[in-house]
């Protein structure tokens, strides 16, 4: 047990205390918050001299903080790229779309500790002077939605939210946007298109949103659980946080897992926990005493890795890189020996094909054949040179849209029949007609 | 001239014989104004309100047929052809008449290893239609959608935009089912967290009536 404690980058993850979510009862209650010390972190940032607002994006830059929402991005660099103010309004917009398959952990974080959400979002806006904030939050999440409402009702008349908060000077408006259902607005430029009440179709970056943003204003998007980790780095410090978990990528995560497993879930852990501790003790393992298959680390974006390539691995940026996948959202997909990749990539195909915008070319018109042609496998009459139409076709796809929608239909179809071909092989139909060799006399005809 | 048809004044006929919703009823009573002008304010052009106005019109007539997209892009403040593109952008909003309860099984990613289409297809042989269907007591539509974000509750549904039901079984489903019939809507369901199990002894949260424990998912039979 020891031994393999060392290994992990995690550390003593066995005696890991939660601080995203931690046992409280009732903790989503304002007044529960309170007396947990919530809100303190925003009253010394304001009220404080420590908390320069540069002081605040440099404290986030140091404690390492990656974004949660997918592509692990510096959370502290991002936000130092906001312009000087001008007076103007700036926005931040706070992704709560949580739409990836295999992602349940923001709406868990909703609504269990919303006051830590609203004050990281309200310490973000002081960080860098941004006095609107929309929180983006699904459609579907319509019941977490109405109780976060009433919670922030309750934040606005405590003084933690709206104008001169808690008697400074400082205002910041937290306005709640409800979705209604598409995935694509999860990514940050159409979520902004989403906000300005237009069809969400992506934008062209550059412009970078924190140039050209909502409504053409400087705006910095972040995910829900990236926002809730930065009074936790106010109060403890960066050095805790930088501390915590894989050394370049640290922090708590919330790993969800599904799927095969025992004990499915919503774990807090740190960062770099090891891909077989996550199955096997944390979620105890896979039901029916069955063995793994595969794994998807981070949502239906990343590769899935084959039982064969998690030894060793840990959940972090570069761990996972490595093994050839990525973080994601650390949203876990487990499946057992008994899955049949073939119709579960197929699904996977279908949900892409269904939730391009339809904007690029490569992207609608690719994510339709990739379905067609996986579905056409599926049932058996598919050909062997299909996977290669199909590899060609992802060639087609990555990099050569307006955003990654197209990269994160193509990754999936890519590995996974990389990884499982033989699966695919399998399917395929036979072929059963020999390839005739050229006559001799041919071939020399062709040699002149 | 007159008898060739030229000149004469040709009625052509209702365009729309039988309208949804007569004109004294397409109309936002000043209560649900006021909620509109105040979504206005929320954002620096009044485009931004679109999405919450179409929630509400959609609350209020079912449905958005198009002379509802119009009753809401005229007190937004936005041209038609706009507010008709953000409408039928988004899966939510509801384009035609659909039967009272709109049952929304996730067949996505853990759904489908997890019984998803088990589900899906329980359903369908129970209330005798195909997905995207309305039964004809107008009563249940059924939907295949993508992932709903309970991905570690799977297989699950969700009610017309409204509550999720989690762990589905057969049983479940008949329950559930029968309970609509007789008008009840399932209530919030809050989802215990496995840590919060083992070190509260149960859910946090004191003030919700149902909550359910993560537990290992069914064996599908289907994956389509
Ligand atoms: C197709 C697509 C869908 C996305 N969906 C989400 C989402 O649902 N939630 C989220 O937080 N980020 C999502 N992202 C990532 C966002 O674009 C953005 O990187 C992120 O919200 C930034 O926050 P972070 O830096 O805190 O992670 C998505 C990206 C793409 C390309
Ligand atoms: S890549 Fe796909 S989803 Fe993204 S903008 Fe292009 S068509 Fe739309
Ligand atoms: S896959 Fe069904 S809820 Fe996520």
């Amino acid at each position: 047990m020891e031994a393999k404690t060392a290994k992990t980058k995690a550390g003593e993850w066995r005696k890991y205390e939660r601080v995203l979510l931690p046992p409280i009862k009732d903790l989503h209650r304002i007044d529960v918050y309170e007396a947990n010390g919530g809100y303190k972190a925003l009253k010394d940032a304001i009220k404080g001299e420590k908390w320069t607002p540069t002081a605040v994006t440099d404290e986030v830059k140091a404690s390492g903080l990656r974004g949660r929402g997918g592509a692990s991005f510096g959370c502290g660099l991002k936000w130092s790229f906001m312009p000087k103010p001008d007076g103007g309004p700036r926005y931040l917009c706070c992704n709560g779309d949580e739409s990836e398959p295999g992602t349940f952990k923001d709406r868990q974080l909703m609504e269990y500790n919303p006051h830590l959400v609203f004050e990281g979002i309200m310490i973000a806006c002081y960080a860098m002077s941004i006095s609107t904030c929309y929180l983006y939050v699904r459609g579907e999440y319509a019941d977490w939605i109405d109780q976060m409402e009433t919670e922030l009702a309750k934040a606005y008349a405590k003084g933690y939210v709206g104008k001169n908060i808690l008697g400074s000077d400082f205002s910041c408006e937290l306005i709640i946007h409800k979705g209604a259902g598409a995935y694509i607005c999860g990514e940050e430029t159409s979520l902004m298109e989403s906000l300005e009440g237009k069809r969400a179709y992506p934008r062209i970056k550059p412009p970078f949103p924190a140039q050209y943003g909502v409504f053409g204003r400087p705006t910095t998007i972040n995910n829900v659980e990236t926002l809730a980790c930065v009074p936790l780095i106010l109060e403890r410090g960066a050095s805790w946080y930088a501390g915590l978990g894989a050394a370049k990528h640290p922090g708590p995560v919330l790993y969800g897992i599904s799927g095969h497993v025992n004990r499915p879930g919503v774990y807090e852990y740190p960062t770099g926990m090891l891909i077989t501790d996550l199955i096997e003790e944390v979620a105890r393992g896979v039901r029916g005493g069955k063995k793994v298959k595969a794994v998807v680390p981070g949502g239906s974006s990343t590769p899935p890795l084959r039982a064969d390539m998690i030894d060793g691995v840990t959940m972090d940026v570069e761990s996972l890189r490595e093994a050839g996948s990525m973080m994601g959202t650390a949203g876990m997909l487990v499946m057992d020996e008994d899955t049949d990749m073939v119709s579960w990539l197929r699904r996977v195909t279908h949900f892409y094909h269904h939730e391009s915008c339809g904007q690029c070319t490569p992207c609608r018109e690719g994510t339709g054949w990739l379905e067609d042609i996986v579905s056409r496998i599926e049932r058996g009459e598919g050909r062997v040179r299909d996977l290669d139409l199909l590899a060609d076709l992802c060639s087609q796809m990555e990099g050569r849209t307006v955003c990654a929608l197209a990269d994160a239909a193509a990754w999936p179809v890519r590995y996974t029949i990389d990884r499982f071909r033989d699966e695919f092989v399998a399917r395929c139909r036979p072929s059963h007609v020999a390839v005739p060799a050229l006559p001799e006399s041919e071939l020399e005809e062709a040699e002149t | 001239m007159a008898e060739s048809g030229h000149g004469k004044v040709v009625k052509l006929p209702d365009r729309d014989p039988k309208p949804a919703f007569s004109k004294e009823d397409l109309v936002f009573a000043s209560e649900e104004k006021k909620r509109i002008a105040g979504f206005v304010e929320e954002y620096e052009k009044p485009d931004g309100a679109i999405m919450k106005a179409l929630w509400l019109a959609q609350e209020k007539f079912g449905f958005l047929h198009p002379d509802v997209i119009q009753l809401v892009a005229d007190e937004v403040g936005i041209p038609y052809a706009q507010a008709y593109g953000v409408a039928t952008f988004y899966t939510q909003y509801y384009k035609n008449k659909t039967g009272k309860y709109v049952l929304d099984v996730c067949t996505c990613f853990s759904c489908q290893v997890c019984g998803g289409y088990d589900i899906l297809h329980y359903l369908e042989e129970k209330l005798e239609i195909h997905k995207g269907e309305t039964t004809d007591d107008g009563l249940f539509t059924i939907q295949e959608v993508e992932c709903l974000g309970a991905c570690g509750s799977a297989p699950m549904l969700q009610v017309t935009n409204g509550p999720y039901v989690h762990h589905l079984t057969r049983e479940k489903v008949d329950a559930l089912v029968d309970a609509l019939q007789n008008g009840q809507m399932p209530s919030f369901t809050s989802i215990t967290l496995p840590q919060d199990e083992d070190e509260m002894g149960g859910n946090r949260r004191t003030d919700v009536d149902k909550t359910e424990a993560y537990r290992t998912p069914p064996v599908a039979e289907t994956v389509e």
